[in-house]
């Protein structure tokens, strides 16, 4: 039996891949079997974050086509280091329709007692793509960032999985910038976990990090002295009901608040 | 420091007025901002109403622009107050079973883009997120943080009222009137109720 989990947020960009491919490695470094899913079919880019582009020979429209569909096992691509991580790419192609919601349901029915966990990469928006991403899934996890319009979506995001029958829903909220949040710019975790009312697995600070990890095709997770990498260390850790404190950056050190209160600063 | 542009939800839309000796250039940035910033009080298809003796006539157009760029109407004069309520019009079709006396309960929290439509008066064990809205004939309790668009009383009852644990609406309408959110949004510590007193919605603390 698989766990099966739909990342997804509503508003684009806000780190959706990203956390997928970390909860990934994530998983795997803990020795599960996971297959990540790219649902965002004609945006694909779950192969890049995890270096496997060069790799994939067949994709989710091949596996879930009417007429003569490829075996799922042929188009599974292992990961270089992490070898209980599998890829299941989606099509480069831009054709929504090419890949429908009971399929998808069924591929994962298929891939059930082979893998513990089934990770699905959804698109954003709340339209056919998404649709099929959070059809199989039991479990969802919510990506915002700390802007209102992020947070929005995902409001309703949360809405539209209640009506889908799930309930169990985490949050993690990327790209904190600690310094916008200080001046008001930025929702700071209270206003968001007042308005969004689940619990809350990760947060992930702005870190150049991802970017460098994104380029080397290598999960920021795996950058463990990243402040990124940590964050999403910890991620793992909380899927696993492990208690874990969140990251207070330090403001200022001991001796700059000593300073200050004797008027030396 | 006091907005030099004073909105008043009135039947036919939004009156605009400005304080006295502000610069144009002010006031046109400012209605831009509120224009901007999703002011949940500029919705498409309002009618915003600026008296034409308030401004010269090219200035005057130059807000009709900004106005119409944002879907909005725009008038210099005030209709004769007999207008129809253009938002009285979908309640034709809510179930016709339940009347204002009867009470239905929400059990959960109402997020953006969900909506509760009810001939009765509603009881919300859950919050009103932004982008969610209420409409009851009757009043709506909401047993926890109200933060959408709340209309009691949408079948023209001003005796109906909203009360919240936490009042802090984007919107709150009581049958044919509107008043907006603050611009700085306070969380109130107790209980609010809104109602209808001579003619305005008035906030109050309560006691449950
Ligand atoms: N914590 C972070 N710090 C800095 N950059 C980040 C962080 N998280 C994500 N990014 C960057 O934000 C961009 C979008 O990330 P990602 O592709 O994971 O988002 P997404 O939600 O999957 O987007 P889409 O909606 O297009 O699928 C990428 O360029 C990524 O490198
Ligand atoms: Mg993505």
């Amino acid at each position: 039996m698989s766990v099966r989990i739909v990342i997804t947020s509503g508003k684009g960009g806000v780190g959706k891949t990203t956390t997928t491919a970390s909860i990934g490695v994530g998983l795997a470094q803990r020795g599960y079997k996971v297959v990540a899913m790219d649902i965002d079919t004609g945006l694909r880019n779950l192969d890049l974050l995890l270096g496997l582009e060069n790799r994939i020979m067949y994709d989710l429209v091949d596996v879930t086509r009417d007429n003569d569909p490829i075996p799922y096992k042929k188009a599974l691509v292992r990961h270089r280091k992490y070898e209980t991580l599998f890829l299941l790419p989606t099509s480069q192609v831009q054709n929504k329709d090419a890949i429908k919601p009971d399929k998808v349901e069924k591929l994962c029915n298929e891939m059930d007692k082979e893998f513990d966990y089934i990770l699905l990469d959804s698109p954003a928006g709340i339209e056919e793509g998404f649709k099929t991403a959070i059809k199989p899934a039991q479990r969802a996890i919510i990506v915002t960032t700390p802007e209102i319009t992020a947070v929005r979506d995902a409001d309703k995001v949360i809405g539209e999985l209640g009506r889908e029958g799930i309930d169990d829903i985490k949050l993690i909220v990327t790209r904190l910038r600690p310094k916008m949040i200080e001046e008001g710019d930025m929702f700071d975790m209270r206003d968001i976990n007042d308005l969004l009312a689940i619990e809350c697995i990760g947060q992930i600070p702005e870190d150049e990090a991802v970017i460098k990890a994104t380029n080397r095709g290598e999960p920021v997770i795996t950058m463990e002295d990243s402040m990124a990498g940590k964050a999403y260390k910890n991620v793992i850790g909380r899927l696993f009901g492990e208690q874990i404190p969140f990251y207070k950056p330090p403001k200022d050190s001991f001796f700059t608040r000593l300073k200050k209160l004797f008027g030396m600063l | 420091m006091e907005d030099i542009v004073k909105i008043k939800g009135m039947k036919a839309g939004l009156i605009l007025s400005f304080t006295r000796g502000a610069k144009f250039d002010e006031i046109r940035a400012n209605i831009q901002n509120k224009l901007e910033s999703g002011n949940s009080f500029f919705i498409r298809g309002t009618t915003a109403y600026v008296s034409k003796d308030t401004l010269p006539t090219d200035q005057i157009e130059v807000l009709r622009k900004m106005f119409h760029q944002h879907g909005m109407l725009f008038r210099t004069e005030l209709p004769k107050i007999k207008v129809e309520n253009p938002k009285t019009e979908p309640i034709k079709k809510l179930p016709p079973e339940e009347d204002p006396q009867q009470m239905i309960v929400i059990n959960k929290t109402l997020r953006g883009g969900q909506e509760v439509r009810t001939k009765s008066s509603v009881l919300i064990c859950g919050n009103v997120n932004p982008g969610a809205q209420v409409i009851a004939g009757g009043s709506i309790d909401v047993r926890g943080t109200c933060r959408g668009m709340v209309h009691a009383g949408a079948f023209g009852n001003t005796k109906a009222f909203i009360v919240a644990d936490q009042l802090i609406p984007m919107q709150i309408r009581i049958a044919d009137m509107i008043a907006r959110s603050p611009d700085k949004m306070e969380k109130s510590e107790t209980p609010e109720r809104a109602s209808i007193k001579n003619g305005h919605i008035v906030i109050e603390p309560i006691t449950r």
